[in-house]
C-alpha cells in the first residue's frame, strides 16, 4: 500500500493566472472567429442589434484579461515559488535534462518508469514557455490593430509586424497554437492525472499534490 | 453658349481656380481656414521652387491622376507654383537638351526631388535605363544633391508591383537606396493628388515637411484608417455585410468587409478627400479597399477578395487559406492524441495494470 502526502506547489496568484488565461482563451477564440468571418448578417435595418460591435467589445475585454495574465506569469516567473520561476522549467541542469528524457521516454510508452518532481515537468514547461512568448506575440499583434494610431504601437507595431495587414495574419494563425495546444494540453493533463495518482487534475483548483512518501 | 472646350484647355489658372486648389489643400492638411492667406502667399511666391521628377519602373498613373484630375485646377495649381526643370512625361524638352535641364538644376539649383517608380538592383540595375544611365545610377546621382524627397505611389515608396514576389529584378522603393536625405512617402496606387499638393504646399508655406508617421508617410494624408471613416462602417458594426459581389446586400450599400476590403488595415484619407472632384472613393462605388497605401500590398493584401493573405506551408510549395492550415494541423493533432490514447489503452491490455 502506496501511502502519499500532499505537498503545496501551486500558489493562488498562478492558480488565478491559469484560470483567467483559459477562460479569456475560450472568449477570444470564439468572438476572434466572428470577427474574422462573421457567420450573421443583421437583415433588419434599424433593429437596434449590434453583433459585430457586441463581438469586437468581448473580444476586447477578454484580451485585457489575456493581457494581465500575461502580466501576472511573467511576475511569477520571476519573483514565484520554487515549482513557478522559469529555472525550475528550463533544461539547463542535469536534473532538469534527465527530467526531458525521461519525460519523452514515458509519453512514447518506451518506459513505465516516472521521473518525480513537485512542478511541471521539462516537457510540459517548455511548452508553457512556447505558450507564454506565442501569447506575449498575440498581445502585442491586438493592441497593434487596436490602436494603431497611437504613435507608441504604431511604431512598435511597425517595427514587428511590418503592417497591420501582416500584424492580422500572425495574430490569425497563431490562434491555431492555442486551440492545438488546449487539446493536448487536456489530454495529457488527463493522461498523466490516469498514469500517476498525483491529483494533478485537482492541483489546479487546489494547488495541492500528491507524492509518495519519502 | 459657353466655350467648354477651349476653358477646360486653357492652360492658364484663374484667381478663382487658384484659391479653390489653396483651400482644398488646406483642408486636406487640417489646417484653419485663417492659415489660408498664408497658403496662397506662398503659392503666390514669385520664387518657385525647382522640382525634379524622375520616373523609373513605373506606369506613369501617378502622373496621370495628377494631370488628368477631372478638376484640371490641381494640375495647373502645381504646375503654377512649382517650376517642373524635369518631367519625362510632360517636359517640352527632349534628348541632348532634356538632359541638359537635368544636369543644369541638379549642379546649379536647390531642388525638390520627386521619385515616380521603382529603382530595380538586381544585376547592377540594368532592367531600368535612362539615357544609356541605370536607374540607380542616376538615383545616386541626383538624390544626394536634392534638398528634400518625395516618393510618389507605391512603387517609389515601397517597391510596388514590380517588387511583389518573387521580385525578378530585385525593385525596392526610394528609401531603401537613399539615406541622410529627408523623405516623404506619398504611397498609393495611385495616391489622391491632394496628399501631393498638400505635402508640396505645406513645404513652401512653413518650409519644412509635414509631420510623418514610422513609414515616413504625411500624417495629414495617412494618419487614420479608412475604416474608422468609412461610410459603411455602421453597417459594419451591426452585422450587415455583403456576401457576394451583385447580391441584394451589395445593392443595398452594406458593408465589403466579407468580400475581402482591407480598409481595416489601410491608412489613408479616402474616405474624406475622395477622388477626381466627383465624390468618389472605392468603396463608395461597391467595391472593397485594395490597400494600395500600405507596405507590399500586392503580396499581403491578395487575394483581393479574401480576408487574409494565403498561407505558404514551407517546402511543400502548396498555398492555402490560414484556416484550412489550421484545421488540418489541428486535425492531425486530434488524430494522434486519439493513437495515444489508443496505444495506451492496448498496452495495458496486454501487458496488465502497472502494480502500485
Amino acid at each position: 500500500m502506496a501511502t502519499y502526502e500532499r505537498y503545496h506547489c501551486w500558489s493562488i496568484l498562478l492558480r488565478l493566472f491559469h484560470w483567467m488565461f483559459a477562460l479569456s482563451i475560450v472568449f477570444l477564440v470564439v468572438t476572434g472567429f466572428y470577427i474574422s468571418n462573421p457567420w450573421t448578417n443583421t437583415l433588419l435595418e434599424g433593429s437596434a442589434s449590434f453583433p459585430m460591435a457586441t463581438m469586437r467589445y468581448i473580444h476586447f475585454i477578454a484580451a485585457y484579461v489575456f493581457s494581465a495574465a500575461l502580466a501576472i506569469r511573467l511576475f511569477l516567473y520571476i519573483f514565484g515559488n520554487a515549482q513557478e520561476r522559469i529555472l525550475d522549467i528550463l533544461p539547463v541542469t542535469r536534473r532538469n535534462l534527465n527530467n526531458l528524457k525521461m519525460t519523452f521516454l514515458q509519453y512514447t510508452y518506451l518506459s513505465g518508469d516516472h521521473d518525480e518532481r513537485l512542478g511541471h515537468n521539462i516537457l510540459a514547461g517548455l511548452a508553457y514557455l512556447l505558450t507564454f512568448v506565442a501569447a506575449v506575440v498575440m498581445m502585442l499583434s491586438g493592441f497593434f490593430m487596436l490602436y494603431p494610431e497611437i504613435s507608441f504601437w504604431e511604431g512598435w507595431g511597425v517595427l514587428l509586424f511590418g503592417s497591420q495587414q501582416s500584424a492580422r495574419y500572425l495574430h490569425h494563425l497563431l490562434m491555431w497554437w492555442f486551440m492545438i495546444f488546449a487539446v493536448i494540453h487536456i489530454y495529457l493533463c488527463i493522461w498523466n492525472d490516469c498514469t500517476e495518482p498525483e491529483g494533478l487534475i485537482s492541483s489546479i483548483f487546489t494547488g495541492a499534490k500528491f507524492k509518495h512518501k519519502a | 453658349m459657353a466655350d467648354n472646350v477651349s476653358k477646360t484647355m486653357n492652360p492658364q489658372l484663374d484667381r478663382r481656380g487658384f484659391l479653390k486648389g489653396c483651400t482644398m489643400a488646406a483642408a486636406a492638411l487640417g489646417l484653419s481656414e485663417a492659415m489660408i492667406p498664408r497658403l496662397v502667399e506662398a503659392a503666390a511666391n514669385a520664387e518657385r521652387p525647382r522640382v525634379i521628377w524622375l520616373h523609373f519602373q513605373e506606369c506613369t498613373g501617378c502622373t496621370e491622376s495628377l494631370l488628368r484630375a477631372s478638376h484640371p485646377d490641381l494640375a495647373r495649381l502645381l504646375l503654377d507654383i512649382i517650376s517642373l526643370d524635369y518631367h519625362e512625361t510632360v517636359m517640352a524638352a527632349a534628348g541632348h537638351q532634356a538632359e541638359q535641364n537635368l544636369h543644369d538644376t541638379v549642379n546649379n539649383h536647390p531642388f525638390l526631388l520627386v521619385v515616380e517608380g521603382a529603382i530595380p538592383t538586381k544585376e547592377n540595375g540594368i532592367y531600368c535605363m535612362i539615357a544609356g544611365k541605370t536607374a540607380m545610377e542616376i538615383l545616386a546621382e541626383v538624390a544626394p544633391k536634392a534638398s528634400a524627397i518625395i516618393a510618389i505611389g507605391s512603387c517609389a515608396t515601397f517597391g510596388g508591383v514590380q517588387a511583389a514576389a518573387p521580385n525578378p529584378t530585385g525593385a525596392v522603393g526610394v528609401q531603401d537606396l537613399v539615406s541622410g536625405k529627408p523623405i516623404v512617402n506619398i504611397p498609393g496606387c495611385p495616391p489622391n493628388p491632394i496628399s501631393f499638393l498638400g505635402t508640396i504646399l505645406h513645404y513652401l508655406t512653413f518650409n519644412r515637411l509635414p509631420v510623418l508617421d514610422s513609414l515616413n508617410r504625411p500624417l495629414f494624408a495617412y494618419g487614420r484608417r479608412i475604416h474608422d471613416h468609412c461610410e459603411r462602417r455602421a453597417h459594419f458594426d451591426e452585422g450587415r455585410f455583403v456576401e457576394q459581389f451583385g447580391d441584394e446586400f451589395h445593392k443595398l450599400g452594406y458593408c465589403l468587409y466579407k468580400v475581402g476590403c482591407k480598409g481595416p488595415e489601410t491608412f489613408s484619407n479616402c474616405p474624406a478627400v475622395r477622388f477626381n472632384d466627383v465624390e468618389v472613393w472605392p468603396v463608395s462605388v461597391g467595391h472593397g479597399c485594395i490597400g494600395c497605401t500600405e507596405p507590399n500590398f500586392w503580396d499581403t493584401m491578395t487575394p483581393f477578395y479574401e480576408r487574409l493573405p494565403m498561407a505558404k506551408i514551407p517546402g511543400g510549395g502548396i498555398i492555402d487559406s490560414a484556416d484550412n492550415v489550421g484545421k488540418t494541423v489541428l486535425g492531425v493533432t486530434a488524430a494522434a492524441v486519439g493513437i495515444h490514447a489508443a496505444v495506451g489503452i492496448g498496452k495495458r491490455l496486454i501487458k496488465g495494470k502497472k502494480e502500485e
